[in-house]
């Protein structure tokens, strides 16, 4: 290995990461500052259980009338998703735990998952550039984020036989992409998994707070309503 | 709204052509004239042209701004799920300008250019803008007013938790605030401030309506027993109504009074305080909202009353519920509940008796917006019909899941919306054919007017009814 994608693989990575890191640090102390309402009223159902439904509303794909009617769009969202925590995966493993690509299956299993969420990706892409509501609230962030999600699967899937003795250029292009990514990031639309939690958080409080979440089961004809 | 590197072509296209008002009102100009009380006390906003009114907007935005609101305005990635939930943006799927995602990102861009990093220093690159004149301003108003009833579908079908409809409330608000908003919403705004109500129904017309009530109670009854009680302290509960109640329709209150009267309630009318019902709701002013929501619970309290019950109103029941108590500040210390609770307790308890063979009709129910989706009283209801109904059908998509009745967050009061509103509600109009009911319920005076212009206006075989009306209907005396 070249002692440049040495340095690219660690060094580099790590400053990257601690950047995120800190940029993001920044972001929550930020979005901390604004005031929060306290809540005045006698409860009817339970905050935590609103908020814990709130967030595993992500595995619901039932939970919500906009997954449950379009089964495909949530199965390219969990593919697309399943890819990004496989991409991050392996750049950790290329550095530090080389051995689990030496590992064959290991291998082909992340290359069909970063490669099915690269052709995801490409759908996704698709649909942003010929639906015309989509496209109208498109911004440039939006594009690149998703085209540069598109080449970052792709190097990804190249990336994970970790082969530098055959060829270091693949591996380059990855771990580029990722420094690039990790700095990049924070300021794209790509950080929205940061306020994902806060946003679910704070809904399911409220809706929680109110009994309306988690939905309440359905009475029969004889049942009670409470 | 101009944008770098973003032309006037754009502008153009992204008016909603189907939603234009002006900015001046006659309303506020006499208003002025008039030297109303809550002009002079600086309560009631009135538009002034000369005024720095972006530059005050944008101040408002950064001072009033909360964590959540932050949270829903950077966490959005224009995925565009909210499309297919917003009864706009499905009855007109070719006009990008109709969908939730783009209602927000209106004042999204705007938070964008002036808070976040990115928009600030790169504003073309995630199309953050700010409005440059009163005119933005007024098409802003157009979008959040004319285009949205805050129904609050789109929010509860976001992967990401964005809550659209608190966004739109909000924007409401700022615009509220300088004046600009439509004549309707104003209208309301000041005879609320003005009088306590939103009819500006006088003390005298509201004694008078009570007295009338009670006589047509006490006749149809055959008894001068009963009462509509005033101001009477002590009792299980005070009872908190829609002035539409005394104004328009006193049934509703006839109905309730007979059943409390049948049920040997102890209850009363506050004679000051008595409407429930908050345009602060709909048009984003919180100090309005506060205002309302205390001379209830303030007129609870002197009272005494073990209770607030609120008479049916999506609107109305949110607000003196939930949302009321945090507006005023006010630590809410009584229970709160809607009538359909009290109707529920009436008849699990053996206090009345109904029977459903004299509701012989199909009766379908429609939830409302805010009772369900942002209340929570979704079973109550249907408990109730099964018990007071023989055949009682649901429609689909049902409890938060309903489509609104295209009168909400305040839209029945804004005739310029009128024929974009009668338009979208193609989307409820085909969901209540559907069910082939011959009446829908619903536990809300403004879904009532909203769902009659449903069914005029589409030619339905339909009536609308309420709860208390199939109640009083059911009941074995």
């Amino acid at each position: 290995m070249s002692p440049a994608l040495k340095i690219l693989e660690n060094e580099v990575q790590i400053a990257a990461l601690l950047f995120m890191g800190a940029v993001y640090i920044v972001r929550l102390i930020w979005l901390f500052r604004f005031k929060y309402r306290q809540e005045r009223t006698f409860a009817e159902g339970s905050e935590k259980a609103g908020i814990v439904y709130s967030l595993l509303n992500v595995a619901m794909p039932w939970g919500m009338e906009s997954t449950r009617k379009k089964p495909g769009f949530y199965i390219q969202f969990v593919i697309f998703h399943a890819g990004v925590a496989a991409a991050i995966a392996a750049t950790f493993i290329i550095p530090y735990f080389p051995q689990i690509f030496e590992v064959k299956v290991m291998v082909y299993l992340f290359q069909i998952l970063i490669g099915a969420a690269c052709l995801v990706g490409l759908m996704r892409l698709n649909r942003r550039l010929t639906n015309p509501s989509i496209r109208f609230i498109s911004t440039p962030d939006d594009y690149l984020s998703l085209i540069l999600m598109i080449f970052f699967f792709a190097a990804g899937v190249l990336a994970v036989p970790n082969n530098y003795r055959r060829a270091e250029w693949p591996l380059i292009l990855f771990f580029g992409l990722t420094a690039f990514f990790l700095v990049y990031v924070p300021f794209s639309k790509i950080c929205h998994y940061l306020y994902y939690p806060f946003n679910r958080i704070f809904l399911g409080k409220t809706l929680g707070h109110r009994g309306v979440l988690p939905p309440r089961k359905k009475t029969s004809s004889d049942g009670p309503a409470s | 709204m101009k944008e770098k590197g973003r032309g006037m072509s754009r502008k153009k296209r992204d008016v909603p052509e189907a939603v234009l008002s002006p900015l001046e009102t006659n309303s506020q100009a006499k208003a002025r004239e008039e030297k109303l009380d809550s002009v002079t006390r600086g309560r009631l906003k009135l538009y002034e042209p000369g005024a720095q009114n972006v530059q005050k907007f944008l101040t408002l935005l950064a001072q009033r701004m909360t964590r959540p609101l932050a949270a829903s305005l950077v966490g959005c990635v224009h995925c565009g799920m909210c499309s297919d939930t917003c009864h706009y943006a499905l009855a007109r799927p070719h006009d990008p300008t109709m969908t939730p995602v783009y209602k927000a990102e209106q004042i999204r861009r705007i938070f964008k250019r002036k808070m976040d990093w990115t928009g600030r220093i790169a504003p073309w690159w995630v199309h953050a803008g700010s409005p440059e004149s009163d005119e933005d301003l007024n098409r802003l108003k157009n979008i959040v007013f004319g285009t949205c009833s805050a129904c609050r579908r789109c929010t509860l079908n976001c992967p990401m938790g964005v809550d659209t409809a608190a966004l739109v409330r909000f924007t409401r608000g700022l615009l509220t605030e300088l004046g600009i908003v439509p004549e309707g919403i104003f209208n309301v705004n000041r005879d609320q401030w003005e009088t306590g109500n939103q009819m500006a129904v006088t003390e005298e017309d509201y004694l008078e309506t009570l007295k009338w009530v009670e006589q047509d109670l006490q006749a149809e009854l055959g008894t001068s027993d009963l009462k509509i009680p005033l101001e009477k302290e002590n009792c299980d509960f005070m009872y908190a109504i829609n002035p539409r109640e005394i104004k328009f329709d006193p049934r509703s209150l006839f109905h309730a009074a007979k059943i409390f009267y049948l049920a040997g309630e102890t209850w009363t009318l506050p004679r000051f305080g008595w409407d429930q019902t908050n345009f602060g709701l709909f048009s984003g002013d919180d100090s309005l909202g506060a205002y309302l929501a205390r001379n209830v619970y303030e007129a609870a309290a002197r009272l005494q009353a073990r209770r607030i019950v609120i008479s049916e109103c999506g609107h109305g029941y949110r607000s003196t519920r939930w949302e009321g108590y945090n507006w005023a500040d006010y630590e809410q210390t009584l229970p709160s509940e809607s009538v359909i609770i009290t109707l529920l307790r009436y008849i699990r308890e053996g206090r009345i008796r109904v029977d459903t063979a004299k509701n012989p009709e199909p009766v379908t129910f429609h939830d409302s917006c805010n009772i369900a989706r942002s209340g929570g009283l979704t079973e109550e209801p249907r408990w109730v019909l099964r018990r007071v109904c023989s055949d009682f059908r649901e429609m689909f998509p049902n409890r938060t899941e309903n489509f609104c009745c295209t009168g909400g967050g305040g839209l029945l009061s804004m005739a310029e919306y009128r024929p974009l509103r009668m338009e979208v509600a193609k989307i409820k109009a085909e969901q209540l054919r559907t069910t082939g009911a011959k009446f829908v319920c619903t536990i809300c005076h403004n879904c009532v007017d909203g769902l009659n212009d449903v069914i005029k206006h589409y030619k339905l075989d339909m009536k609308v009814v309420q709860i208390l009306e199939l109640v009083e209907k059911a009941l074995i005396l």
